[in-house]
């Protein structure tokens, strides 16, 4: 069975990447043979250098490069990153993230998530981006993006808010997207050298040559150690905007904040949101000074529970 | 037998209130914060009901301790002061306590568009943040562990996974219909400014340690 997904996975990305290159043809420089040329195959040593499984499933990416290409072009300049190889990246470390929590079980809250987050993304600079909202089955409290629109929170912070408050966090984490802020993360990070430090330590025959070793040791890093400080208050101001743009009250992400203030720093349900991001009370801080009583206009609808919203959609 | 009829009725008291204790928590998720020690910030009317346009019922001093009751409206947030009194204040005028000295300065916002009195601004930037960062190994407090480093370091890429997860993707008609149920409509908001970014006490990072 196994085999068999591997094998069409192979003839299906042959297909991918042999049809005609349409949006590379119109740009020379980003042509997709000049980068399969400049391939780093070492980085893939266990398996045939197969591009990723995204090329074929992801509806907006085309046959695109594999992880190494992708680490390669990170390295150089951010703007040799379209948005479809952006897709491609967010994709793969989506799949980092999915390797460590599954997805949780309830589809109603799933859809429910999804139709939110949407909806939010609908508002921001970045409305046609495939934005993919999911809910990881993890006790925590916390929320990711990958580039190209991956938005991931976990069961812990759903439980834990109203839809206001999620929008808060939704809209947080797509402002990040939208600013590209994991991209230049990668990129300093691959700059460190990072990636190949990583590597040579962390070999491992598990990959099934889809996700480069690179890619996810970059990915491994940057979700353990967070993004850069400036971009998380960057990210908390313009999601609050964000979320009031999409109707929602603006204290949303706030009142989240002030939740994660409380948290005991050992709290282990906190503690890699705690640790990877500025301390909430600095975060509240820089927001009160952004918001002042701007968007209090906005503000005061009453609280939505989403167990309302979900009601009657479980059967 | 006597004594019998009163354990079971103590026992009976003592589920019902757990029970009741579980319904309330299930209603009210949002009241994760009852009960968190706060201080004022700044001074500030405690409010019979959310607004600064609603009746003062006292005036509280900067740094008066209060205790948060859990209920919040908006930037309103519901309190309760050290003489037993409950009000409403705003959310951004109470911190967590033992703010040290200069919390108590208020610099009028330029917003100008919203009601008397709602000035909020710098306050004693540099006294409330967390500064050491937290332990990396968290101390096994409670019984569950939240997503941490080490889940990740051992994380395999999971690409089905995520074509699972793309396949629950919402459409942009999707999106619209559920707005449009809940009643949520999109406002023109101005972009917030960015605060000019002093010197942080950790030189710029507060909680940018590297593994």
């Amino acid at each position: 069975m196994r085999k068999l997904t591997v094998f069409a996975t192979i003839v299906a990305t042959v297909l991918a990447t042999s049809l005609p290159q349409l949006a590379q043809a119109q740009d020379m420089g980003r042509a997709l043979g000049g980068i399969l040329n400049s391939l780093t195959r070492p980085a893939q040593p266990q398996a045939p250098a197969v591009p990723s499984l995204g090329s074929i499933l992801g509806p907006a990416t085309g046959g695109r490069a594999g992880g190494s290409d992708l680490l390669q072009m990170l390295t150089q300049s951010l703007d040799q990153i379209d948005e479809p190889r952006e897709i491609e990246i967010g994709r793969q470390l989506a799949a980092v993230l999915l390797g460590s929590k599954p997805l949780h079980p309830d589809l109603a809250l799933q859809r429910y998530v999804n139709q939110l987050g949407r909806w939010i993304s609908l508002q921001s600079a970045r409305p046609q981006l495939p934005w993919t909202f999911g809910v990881l089955d993890d006790p925590g409290v916390n929320a990711f993006a990958a580039p190209g629109g991956y938005i991931f929170v976990t069961k812990g912070l759903v439980d834990r808010v109203d839809e206001a408050e999620l929008a808060g966090i939704l809209a947080h984490e797509i402002t990040h997207v939208i600013d590209r802020h994991h991209l230049q993360a990668l990129r300093a990070k691959a700059r460190a050298g990072i990636a190949t430090q990583v590597f040579s330590s962390q070999l491992n025959n598990n990959l099934g040559g889809a996700v480069s070793a690179q890619l996810l040791a970059l990915g491994r890093d940057l979700y353990s150690s967070g993004l850069d400080q400036d971009d998380e208050f960057d990210a908390d101001r313009n999601g609050v905007t964000l979320a009031a743009r999409a109707g929602f009250d603006p204290y949303g992400l706030p009142s989240v904040l002030q939740q994660l203030r409380t948290a005991a720093p050992d709290n282990p349900l906190f503690s890699l949101s705690l640790r990877t991001h500025p301390a909430p009370q600095l975060r509240l801080d820089q927001l009160e000074l952004a918001m002042g009583n701007r968007l209090d206009a906005f503000s005061g609808k009453p609280a939505v529970l989403l167990s309302q919203r979900l009601a009657g959609r479980r059967r | 037998m006597k004594e019998q009829t009163m354990i079971r009725a103590t026992l009976r008291t003592a589920v019902s209130a757990l029970l009741l204790l579980g319904l309330m928590q299930a209603a009210f998720p949002v009241r994760a914060q009852q009960g968190e020690p706060a201080a004022m910030k700044r001074a500030a009317a405690l409010r019979e009901s959310p607004g600064e346009s609603s009746r003062s019922l006292a005036q509280l001093p900067a740094q008066e301790p209060v205790t948060r009751l859990g209920d919040r409206q908006g930037a309103w947030i519901q309190v309760q002061t050290r003489g037993g009194s409950a009000g409403w204040v705003h959310m951004f005028d109470v911190g967590p306590t033992g703010l040290g000295a200069g919390a108590g300065t208020r610099v009028p916002s330029s917003g100008g568009n919203s009601l008397a009195g709602g000035l909020r601004g710098l306050t004693n930037l540099l006294a409330g943040g967390g500064s050491t960062p937290p332990p990396r190994v968290a101390t096994a407090t409670i019984g569950i562990r939240g997503l941490e480093a080490e889940d990740l370091d051992r994380a395999q890429p999971n690409l089905n996974a995520v074509s699972k997860m793309e396949q629950l993707r919402q459409g942009e008609s999707g999106a619209r219909q559920f707005a449009a149920e809940a009643a949520l409509v999109a406002a023109n908001v101005s972009a917030l400014p960015a605060p000019a970014r002093g010197p942080s006490p950790q030189g710029g990072g507060a909680n940018q340690q590297q593994p």
